[in-house]
């Protein structure tokens, strides 16, 4: 699904966000970028929605040469990413509906598959009662929900979620990473960047470690620190 | 497209607009500011023009032919002149016919029976087609050898079709400024807009819109800005028209106060939404682009 070759990032301030970074990630799995905040997640997934362009390097989204996608090309590659983030990212006017019906709506999808996409995606996430409430109305872990649906509305083949857990409580927080696995096992590639230990420890899926801007480690089924279980007391 | 994506788009142009009302009303406020004196001006310039083209085809070469030259001699002229394209008639006024009009025109200040002969000479008041060609038709007229002098009303003329010819540069220059003027408005209240839509936008983006689908409402929402200050500013004009000026022509009643008014209306209609579509167009554009 997602290909990244001899990937550099330099900002034009100067800063290297990323040195180098070969990755892979296949079709239909769950992968944590787990890393302080700064050390380049971020960053990974932006090359991967071409929000930034990589300095060197390649990157490789479904088949498609992203680094050099032309810019008129954009658009499509982005209706087959959902990116969900910290800070939900809602528009505070619009009703839960109109939030996600917006995502297709200014894609030009015709008003009747918004009207069939928009409950399907509004069930999925278990939001269909509060469809007509604004996102002030609603909790922390609604909201993200709500933008959750927005991104999978569209039916996309892969899921950036960037700390998407960062604003939530413990229980919400659950709640969140538990759609994330359920999103996941109808067959959306996920990619979650966090710094949350405990989400990482007790979910035990790949576990991608960025230091600095490079990989420390890789590992299937791994923690948020290596060899170290859920149980390991902090520094 | 259909009826449920045309509702988004206009609901979506809609609360931009009334989101950024004040700034919205300023915007429309200049539009209107602008086109209305756009419009005054072109209705000045209009009346000018017709006014200075109604005395230019009123303009006369008088011809006033030889002392020999009796009314019989004179018809060889008239069919001379007649073969002229640029003339558009010639009207014979002989010694005697001269010397009545002038009495008439006179009255009682011209006391005919003083004179001992009749000091007129026999006559031709030419008129011609193309006011332009006065100067050069009348050179041709006065080498014929029946002709002693060709007179016209050279210096207003020249003046007249000078005046023409200056106004018309300095409108263009004038209409220019106003435009541009207005553009600039109308592309700051988009920009603000467009700050104000930011996160939308932003989130557009994300999902995949166009940067066509993305200016689109910005688009029509400046065009609506030209077009409403147009509409205001064309209440205003045919409020001056009515009020103003027939006053006007009652101390000018030389002049005619004539204008085209549906025509002229769409054009300020026109300007207000180009405008408004071009600063709009470029403002986001920039944004789009960082």
């Amino acid at each position: 699904m997602i290909k990244l070759r001899g990937v550099s990032l330099t900002y034009p301030n100067g800063t290297r966000a990323l040195d180098d970074v070969d990755l892979e990630i296949e079709k239909g799995s769950f992968v944590f970028l787990v890393g302080h905040s700064g050390t380049g997640k971020s960053s990974l997934l932006k090359l991967m929605y071409r929000e930034e362009v990589p300095t060197h390097g390649e990157v490789q989204v479904d088949g498609i040469r992203v680094d050099t996608l032309r810019r008129s090309r954009v658009p499509k590659l982005r209706r087959n990413i959902g990116v969900v983030f910290q800070d939900f990212k809602l528009l505070s006017h619009k009703t839960v509906w109109e939030n996600v019906a917006f995502a297709l709506q200014v894609t030009g999808t015709r008003t009747r598959d918004v009207m069939r996409m928009v409950p399907r995606a509004l069930d999925l996430v278990g939001l269909s009662h509060k469809s007509r409430m604004f996102p002030s109305e609603l909790s922390g872990g609604e909201q993200q929900r709500a933008a959750i649906a927005r991104a999978l509305v569209g039916n996309p083949k892969l899921l950036l979620c960037d700390e998407p857990t960062g604003n939530l409580d413990p229980s919400n927080t659950t709640e969140i990473m538990e759609l994330l696995q359920r999103i996941n096992l109808k067959g959306t590639t996920v990619v979650v960047a966090t710094h949350n230990q405990a989400v990482v420890d007790r979910m035990r899926r790949r576990v991608v470690r960025l230091e600095h801007g490079r990989i420390l480690h890789d590992d299937e089924r791994g923690y948020y620190f290596r060899g170290l279980g859920q149980t390991a007391v902090l520094p | 497209m259909d009826w449920g994506r045309l509702r988004f788009f206009l609901s979506e142009v809609l609360t931009n607009f009334t989101r950024n009302a004040g700034m919205q009303f300023t915007a429309i406020g200049t539009v209107a500011v602008t086109i209305v004196l756009l419009g005054a001006f072109l209705y000045v310039r209009d009346t000018i023009q017709t006014f200075g083209t109604g005395v230019l085809s009123q303009i006369e070469i008088a011809v006033y032919l030889k002392d020999g030259v009796d009314d019989v001699k004179a018809q060889e002229l008239a069919s001379r002149l007649a073969s002229d394209p640029r003339v558009l008639s010639a009207t014979y006024v002989s010694k005697a016919a001269g010397l009545r009009r002038m009495q008439d025109a006179l009255g009682h200040d011209f006391d005919t029976s003083l004179l001992t002969s009749n000091p007129l000479p026999n006559t031709y008041h030419v008129k011609v087609k193309d006011p332009d060609t006065v100067p050069a038709v009348a050179a041709t007229i006065a080498r014929d050898p029946l002709v002693a002098k060709t007179d016209y009303a050279a210096d207003t003329v020249q003046k007249l079709l000078k005046v023409a010819t200056i106004l018309g540069r300095a409108g263009i220059v004038l209409i220019a400024l106003l435009y541009v003027s207005a553009a600039i408005v109308i592309a700051n209240t988009i920009r603000l807009t467009v700050f104000a839509r930011r996160r939308e936008i932003a989130i557009m983006q994300l999902v995949g819109a166009t940067n066509m689908y993305i200016r689109l409402p910005f688009i029509a929402e400046g065009m609506l800005a030209g077009i409403l200050g147009a509409t205001l500013a064309i209440g205003v004009l045919a409020l001056a028209d009515t009020q103003i000026v027939p006053k006007l022509s009652q101390t000018l009643q030389f002049v005619t106060f004539q204008v085209n008014a549906p025509l002229l209306s769409l054009e300020l209609l026109g300007v207000g939404a180009a405008v408004g579509l071009i600063a709009s167009w470029l403002s986001v554009g920039r944004y789009l682009r960082t």
